[in-house]
């Protein structure tokens, strides 16, 4: 039987990944997969306590609601984030997130 | 009229703004985009003189679940609109800069997009539920990322924008799973659910713990709070002198709002994890006043310095969430002190652009003999540093008297000791300008004319920051505002 823990403890598995992915990746378009990981990892946690959160002998579907509204944001931040990456490119050749390095001090 | 239609006219004159660029008409476009600056004004003082209606009777039945402009939300809505408005005007001065290093010399993103975020920081303010902040603070987070790094000509604003994305998306992450443990331990997401879920005694407290947390970590990134600030002085640095203004006030705004009303849940009476989240925000605040102080000593870019500047004085409006003092709220401080915040440093960032406009650059060696230039450019500088610094008598000491007055009235000595420092160090730090603008500099330099326009608004918010100082009543009744969820929500 798979219970509200299994779910959990999975998605907290993949938010980690996800996390420990921008922090310790180089490349700009892995570091945005794990971005988009981290937000999958949220939306399996909605879902997980929306199906077992019952109320009246019916799931609460308010936080699923919120998923589809998480799932139209990463869209729209996916379309502009790879847009700004891609400009990078251009200008400098390279993703790697260590060759943006000129603002510092 | 209603506040949701006002807000929502706004939005609609942002995209309509954008659509006027496809007719090549220059003097149309001038005209619209004055129009959508007086525009964002008249709503801000027809809200300010209480001629809008913001009873939720007035709003459309489908809405109102979703939004109540209650006294805390006006207060947001005005802020967000000024700070649209101020920085409009900010984007017609430095135009002629900020065209160098856009594609094609088009601005009409400049100018569109920042009438759609004042309408968000306007909902977000009034929103009643997470899934509505999320949606309205997702469309400020997403505009801020194209307005970063819209200028692509300019090396350092691309990496600015890469560094905002990727810090900032990251954020929107630990939101999400932080909105989702909320809805996991409270089993709702409207704030006044939150707040009664969590005021029962019977709640898993670890788990309400590890959602508080994740909540204020996320919400930390938005208002440039520490150990989150990493962006915030590369992101202020790198990106147009108008769009930093922009982010240290709008930014800001949208996050404390979303911040205040969570904490009157998590902070409420009878909550079972008051006494932590309490104990977080003051440890959070003494981290930022000091990590915001520290490193501006010794920075020798005005734009950089005004970066770190913003998180110390985040820091203080996030020790302010955390006081007790009799009389004023929590909320009521913090909104008091970002209401006094706003004004003093546009008027930093309106020198740095008028500035910039005319070639000079943000570094204190280009400031030396400022007020040979320009004597207007360098007493105006004077007293928006005078201001950030706190020296009495100006509106930026009232909010750091206020916050340390509640500091020591709560005890938190560690906390008042860290934030005195941090608040010395602002006498430096701020007054290195002031000192570089009034020396004199050993080659002479042409004189700087300031335009009419520009000098119309650096005598407004001189005038405004120096009189608030002398009279701040008017903002009084700021200090006693709470975000306690309105009543309405018995009525459902």
């Amino acid at each position: 039987m798979i219970t509200l823990q299994h779910y959990l403890w999975v998605s907290a598995a993949l938010f980690c990944i996800g996390l420990a992915g921008v922090v310790a990746r180089r490349n700009a378009l892995v570091v945005y997969m794990c971005l988009e990981m981290m937000l999958s990892a949220a939306n399996l946690t909605l879902v997980a306590f929306s199906r077992f959160g019952v109320r009246d002998g019916l799931p609460d579907v308010n936080a699923q609601a919120l998923v589809f509204f998480t799932i139209t944001v990463a869209a729209a931040e996916v379309a502009v984030g790879l847009a700004i990456i891609l400009a990078l490119f251009r200008a400098k050749q390279r993703i790697e997130t260590d060759s943006v390095n000129a603002l510092q001090g | 009229m209603s506040v949701f239609y006002s807000l929502t006219l706004i939005a609609l004159a942002g995209l309509a703004l954008l659509l006027l660029e496809a007719f090549d008409s220059k003097r149309a476009l001038r005209y619209a985009r004055d129009a959508s600056l007086g525009l964002c004004l008249f709503v801000a003082l027809r809200l300010l003189t209480g001629n809008l209606n913001c009873s939720s009777e007035a709003l459309p039945s489908w809405v109102s679940p979703w939004l109540s402009f209650d006294p805390l939300a006006q207060t947001f809505v005005v802020l967000g609109l000024v700070s649209t408005a101020l920085v409009l005007a900010l984007l017609r001065i430095g135009e002629s800069y900020i065209r160098q290093y856009t594609l094609g010399g088009s601005m009409s993103e400049f100018y569109a997009i920042p009438m759609i975020m004042a309408a968000a920081i306007g909902f977000m303010a009034a929103a009643r539920d997470l899934v509505t902040v999320f949606v309205a603070l997702e469309l400020v987070t997403v505009s801020f990322y194209v307005l970063v790094s819209m200028a692509r000509k300019s090396a350092l604003c691309l990496e600015a924008g890469v560094k905002y994305l990727i810090l900032g998306a990251m954020s929107t992450g630990v939101l999400v799973f932080g909105m989702a443990w909320i809805y996991g331990v409270c089993g709702t997401l409207e704030f006044s659910g939150i707040a009664s879920a969590l005021a029962d005694p019977q709640i898993a407290k670890a788990p309400a713990l590890l959602a508080c947390g994740l909540m204020i970590a996320a919400l930390g990134f938005k208002v440039a709070a520490a150990p989150f600030h990493v962006w915030v002085p590369d992101v202020y640095q790198g990106a147009p002198l108008p769009i930093s203004a922009f982010l240290s006030v709008g930014s800001k705004a949208a996050g404390f709002v979303v911040l205040c009303r969570l904490l009157e849940g998590f902070l409420g009476a009878g909550s079972v994890v008051a006494a932590e989240v309490r104990q977080l925000l003051v440890i959070l605040g003494g981290l930022t006043v000091l990590l915001g102080a520290l490193p501006a000593l010794h920075q020798s870019s005005v734009k950089r310095l005004l970066g770190f500047s913003s998180v110390s004085h985040a820091g203080f409006m996030i020790l302010g969430l955390s006081s007790v003092a009799p009389g004023v709220t929590g909320t009521g401080l913090a909104s008091f002190y970002l209401a006094t915040y706003l004004p003093m440093t546009v008027l930093a960032f309106t020198v740095l652009t008028v500035m910039r406009a005319h070639e000079v650059g943000d570094d204190l060696s280009e400031i030396r003999g400022l007020s040979k230039r320009s004597p207007m450019l360098a007493f105006c500088l004077t007293v928006s540093m005078a201001c950030l610094a706190g020296l009495p008598l100006s509106v930026g000491f009232l909010g750091k008297w206020l916050v340390l007055l509640g500091l020591a009235q709560a005890g938190q000595l560690a906390a008042l000791v860290i934030a005195l420092i941090a608040a010395a160090c602002g006498f430096y730090y701020y007054f290195r300008p002031i000192v570089a603008a009034y020396s004199s500099s050993e080659e002479p330099r042409k004189a700087i004319e300031v335009s009419i326009p520009a000098a119309v608004l650096l005598v407004l918010l001189c005038a405004v920051v120096l009189v608030l100082g002398l009279y701040p009543a008017p903002l009084n009744g700021l200090l006693q505002l709470t975000g306690a969820p309105a009543a309405a929500a018995l009525l459902r």
